[in-house]
């Protein structure tokens, strides 16, 4: 079988993408070669903007266009309560739900012995400094649910602590407009054990 | 559940056998070597997507062939058809529960509860402790999807945890003891989690043993099963006790880079009329026991789960004497669906036929009836 070299090597690009398989990257790749000059250009210019345009956030470090980013510069969110997420996809998530008004700190991963991964790895000094200059009275943790994050929740936990009034983590149950019967049984599991008194 | 029919696919030493079954006893006949036991092995593999005995689906494949596949039709209200399809090429395992591709191993367990007892068996009475926590283990998983995730959960914090108890030692990094503390604490949450199961699971297991232990041996024994955690702690506070015992342990586990405190190094004791079995059973004792084993495995798992596992025995009566391997006999007319595995059926003329058994004899890949 002989492809064309330009083809193969957009093939090979394309595949490097998370989510995106060998099939996948050829189909996109024949779409792209189909497509008006000028649709690619936008494409490929929003791609590099993307890398050029965008940095992370010297506060939170979340994706920003200049040093601070949108929710940072933001006066009207409320400063004293801070949220620590993993990644800064997690902030997306979360601001989509238009129910916090906090501010953010994206640690960027969780703790992994086995990976190397240390504290110093992740944004936890620049976090901590960040309780000398501002004023936080309630830190929200809210980590992945899998071992790493529960234990790197622990850990933040324990640093925190002294620190502020309130330290919390975001509660484990049923997905809302889920039926109950569809949940699997263990979030059912969790969400008994920790359920609310009316 | 009730396994109506079964069709093996260069698995082991079947080439393309097709089996259809009696929904109360099954006996499967044959000489060494005709594949009674691969026959059980499948089941196994249709109800939990995994071998009961070989760690790689690759082993099973017959010789010069690139995969195996099984299908089996179950009947329990409606029809479920299962198919396990193995690619030794790709060595990718396909599970598909009416024709819909099932990818994650955590929707079948339990979904088709499953009792085996088989020779292997005597490492539970007469081997390690971990063995004795591998069955525990593997009852209440079945009962229990969150008790699955928590032993998950649990075995990586292990992993984690003793990766930076090596950091530690090699002197790579000396700020890492509030480090340490967290994943201490994450051992401790989920290992209690894990305690508070197995203790109220061998509270109630024991009941099951007794009784099929009476069936089995009359009424002169008794039966003890002890569930001993946390270095045989005694008291009510678990919390307090682990982290006494991690403080207490905490330089010899830097010193070594292991786990020293946890479920993970917990025992089961079993005891008859409160002597050790491990210590002092005889041989006959320590079959006796784990043939109960499975009887009450089987019939804990009845009760909490509300469904009748199926019960697959392996060589069952080789070792027993004609008194036990009657009243055994006897006790098979209480179970479901049953599947036993022997070489001839003289070993059988004690039991009272009955026509809903089947017979099936397995002959250098032949199948006959009756």
């Amino acid at each position: 079988m002989q492809i064309a070299e330009p083809l193969l090597r957009a093939i090979e690009e394309l595949s490097k993408l998370p989510g995106i398989g060998r099939k996948t990257a050829q189909r996109l790749a024949l779409h792209v070669l189909k497509s008006k000059d000028e649709d690619v250009s936008k494409l490929v210019n929003s791609l590099l903007e993307l890398k050029t345009k965008l940095h992370y956030c010297s506060k939170c470090f979340n994706l920003a266009e200049g040093d601070l980013c949108e929710i940072c510069m933001n006066t009207k969110r409320d400063q004293k309560l801070i949220c620590i997420v993993e990644e800064a996809s997690d902030v997306i998530a979360i601001e989509k739900t238009n129910e916090y008004n906090g501010i953010y700190h994206v640690i960027g991963g969780t703790l992994s012995p086995l990976s190397g991964i240390g504290p110093e790895d992740l944004k936890i000094k620049e976090l901590l400094k960040r309780f000398e200059n501002e004023t936080i009275e309630e830190v929200i943790l809210a980590l992945n649910a899998d071992t790493e994050g529960e234990a790197t929740s622990l850990y933040l936990a324990r640093l925190v602590k002294p620190l502020v009034t309130r330290v919390t983590r975001i509660a484990r149950g049923l997905p809302i407009g889920g039926d109950l019967e569809f949940a699997d049984e263990a979030t059912i599991g969790r969400a008994m054990l920790s359920r609310n008194l009316l | 559940m009730i396994l109506s029919s079964l069709n093996l696919k260069n698995f082991r030493s079947h080439k393309d056998t097709n089996l259809k079954f009696s929904d109360k006893l099954n006996f499967i006949i044959g000489g060494n070597g005709q594949g009674k036991t691969t026959v059980l092995e499948s089941i196994y593999y249709l109800c939990t997507t995994k071998s009961n005995c070989s760690k790689s689906d690759l082993e099973v494949v017959s010789f010069n062939e690139t995969g195996f596949e099984l299908n089996g039709i179950f009947n329990d209200l409606t029809e479920s058809k299962i198919r396990i399809y193995y690619s030794a090429l790709e060595n990718k395992k396909y599970y598909y529960r009416d024709s819909k591709l099932i990818s994650r191993s955590a929707d079948i367990i339990g979904k088709f509860p499953i009792v085996i007892l088989t020779p292997s068996d005597h490492s539970i009475t007469q081997g390690a402790p971990s063995e004795r926590r591998k069955f525990i283990d593997s009852i209440i998983s079945q009962a229990s999807e969150n008790y699955l995730r928590t032993i998950i959960d649990y075995g990586r914090t292990l992993r984690q945890r003793s990766s930076l108890l090596f950091q530690i030692k090699d002197n790579r990094n000396k700020n890492i003891f509030s480090e340490l503390d967290a994943w201490t604490e994450k051992l401790v949450e989920s290992g209690l989690i894990i305690i508070n199961y197995r203790k109220n699971f061998a509270a109630d297991f024991i009941k099951f043993i007794v009784a099929s232990y009476k069936i089995i041996m009359g009424e002169t024994e008794v039966p003890t099963l002890r569930y001993s955690f946390l270095e045989n702690y005694g008291g009510s506070d678990f919390k307090v006790e682990f982290f006494r015992l991690l403080d207490l342990k905490r330089n010899e586990e830097l010193r070594r880079s292991t786990n020293l405190v946890g479920p993970h190094r917990d025992e089961i004791l079993f005891e008859i009329n409160n002597m050790s079995l491990k210590t002092y059973g005889s041989q006959g004792q320590h079959k006796t026991f784990q043939v109960v084993l499975r009887f009450a495995e089987f019939f804990y798992l009845k009760e909490v789960m509300g469904v009748v596992p199926l019960f697959l025995l392996d060589d069952i009566f080789g070792e027993l004497d004609t008194k036990r391997s009657l009243k055994i006999s006897e006790y098979l007319r209480e179970l479901g669906q049953t599947f036993i595995t022997m070489t001839d059926l003289t070993n059988l003329s004690f039991m009272k036929k009955n026509d809903n058994d089947k017979y099936i004899t397995l002959n250098s890949g032949a199948v006959a009836y009756g």
